[in-house]
């Protein structure tokens, strides 16, 4: 009758006979054009580290924003619709802040991760008593990374509205190669300082440009100094650290 | 509106929760003006008092609810245990006290309790009471402009297992403290517990003239003291107050739960 993706692809809230929202499926596709995001969690510490894709050398490198505080204790790094992210920190935001004024305490970080992806499936027509902020699926992933009373933690939160608990993850274009290596090289000892020179060695045999202080960027969450996005003295440093071929 | 919040019931009526001005006025006929007016509250009385001791807190409230001269009932308890998870609350860790007008106690307990349960369910650990203590202030400043007419009291155990006592005006302003004591015999209570508990103008006996004067040195109480001075502060608020009588409902949360008890006090 249809062929497999040919109507049931258009109606943005319509299953297909096999079960399929494909619109969201292909807001997964966006994620995987985006530039890589990868994040490492550790006993005392996450570290998130992201691409920069400087595509012009007239670009100023410290424009392109791709990691954001959302409370002094948890941060994300992104990859996809840079724009589409905006909102979903905004909301994340205003949720960490509501928290802190009801409850007088950090909002969890699960909490956290699963208030972003209550956002995801408020597109196409609205249901009652939510409002529809978005006509079609969020086109971003993200890697929220944090520290409460039960630790370091790191979430993959999917425009699909899922999310899960990762020890390390990679998400973007050089997702898989990158996933790979981690899957490799994690281990439960890891410190803070072998965090940062796994994700920063595992970003460079995936990106295509050569790996340097200006086109990646690195954020770290502690317990004792919370998120913190790394200097450029600080991303020199731990870029000569790497091990040079 | 003085007499809400004054000691003693009216003298001159029921003390009704809604108006009693007269439904025909003399001058109506006349075509004149005629006042109409709300009267949302009623003091329901009674008083309710709690202390914070090492690794205990004790909240006890008297069981009379009454309006003007009369009394309604001589059980009707103003303690609750907040935030278990059955509908008994038996694993509740929690407890809000509450005394003023008993339909907004009531009401601001269920919403209290609500809220733990919602928190429980988002973030999947029960409540701290420094979070309930905050969620509550909030809750009570929510309605600023057409307040909740109680004066809450909230204890538990705090996350380094000390005894904590927040207590709370009608309009959320909030504050921990070692002890206090709400409703119709809060003055005659608290200077009891000022110096009982605080050891307030308590001296070391023969340290000095004036300035030099030592004050007693401050420590916490033991549960079996605690319990003495509660019901001692009962037996006295019961002789010298009108709304204050009939039972004593005294809770004492630990670490290994909270303990209910119940003492007849005299009913005259």
């Amino acid at each position: 009758m249809f062929m497999a993706r040919s109507e049931y692809d258009r109606g943005i809230n319509t299953f297909s006979p096999e079960g399929r929202l494909f619109q969201v499926e292909y807001s997964l596709e966006a994620i995987k054009l985006g530039s890589t995001a990868i994040g490492v969690a550790t006993s005392s510490g996450v570290i998130l580290g992201v691409e920069k894709r400087v595509t012009s050398t007239l670009i100023e490198t410290s424009s392109v924003e791709k990691i954001v505080e959302i409370d002094r204790h948890i941060g994300c790094a992104m990859s996809g619709l840079q724009a589409d992210a905006r909102s979903m920190v905004e909301h994340a935001r205003v949720e960490c802040q509501s928290h802190a004024f009801n409850f007088n305490e950090k909002l969890r970080v699960e909490s956290c991760t699963q208030a972003i992806c209550d956002l995801a499936l408020r597109f196409g027509e609205s249901a009652d008593g939510e409002e529809r902020i978005m006509s079609r699926p969020f086109g971003v992933a993200l890697l929220i990374a944090g520290v409460d009373e039960d630790g370091p933690q790191l979430y993959h939160a999917e425009p699909s509205g899922t999310f899960y608990r990762y020890d390390a993850k990679a998400i973007g274009s050089g997702s898989e190669g990158a996933q790979a290596e981690l899957q490799n090289e994690y281990h439960k000892s890891l410190t803070i300082e072998d965090a940062e020179t796994l994700v920063l060695k595992t970003l460079k045999q995936v990106m295509e440009e050569k790996l340097d202080s200006k086109n990646v960027q690195l954020a770290s969450v502690t317990k004792e100094r919370g998120f913190r996005i790394y200097t450029d003295e600080e991303m020199a440093e731990v870029v000569a650290r790497l091990p040079a071929n | 509106m003085s007499a809400l919040f004054s000691q003693n019931p009216l003298m001159n009526g029921p003390n009704y929760s809604f108006s009693d001005t007269p439904v025909s006025h003399p001058n109506e006929a006349h075509g004149e003006l005629r006042e109409h007016r709300f009267n949302p509250y009623t003091d329901n009385g009674g008083s309710t008092l709690a202390i914070a001791g090492a690794d205990f807190a004790i909240v006890a409230g008297d069981t009379r609810l009454t309006s003007g001269y009369s009394i309604h009932t001589r059980y009707s308890p103003k303690v609750f245990k907040i935030g278990g998870t059955t509908a008994d609350q038996k694993d509740a860790t929690i407890v809000l006290s509450v005394v003023g007008f008993a339909a907004d106690g009531t009401a601001l307990r269920e919403r209290l309790d609500a809220a733990c349960k919602m928190y429980r369910y988002r973030h999947g650990k029960p409540m701290s009471v420094n979070a309930a203590a905050k969620r509550l202030s909030t809750m009570l400043y929510q309605k600023r402009f057409f307040p909740y007419y109680v004066y809450a009291i909230l204890a538990g155990l705090d996350e380094e297992g000390k005894g904590a006592v927040y207590s709370y005006d009608p309009v959320g302003s909030y504050e921990r403290e070692m002890c206090r004591a709400g409703g119709a015999a809060a003055s005659l209570i608290m200077p009891f517990l000022d110096n009982q508990v605080n050891f307030k103008n308590q001296h070391i006996p023969g340290s000095g003239e004036g300035h030099a004067i030592q004050e007693r040195e401050k420590k916490p109480l033991l549960r079996e003291q605690v319990e003495i001075l509660v019901k001692d502060a009962f037996d006295g608020a019961v002789e010298r107050h009108i709304e204050v009588g009939d039972g004593l409902q005294m809770m004492v949360i630990t670490s290994q739960g909270v303990e209910e008890h119940y003492l007849p006090l005299k009913k005259d």
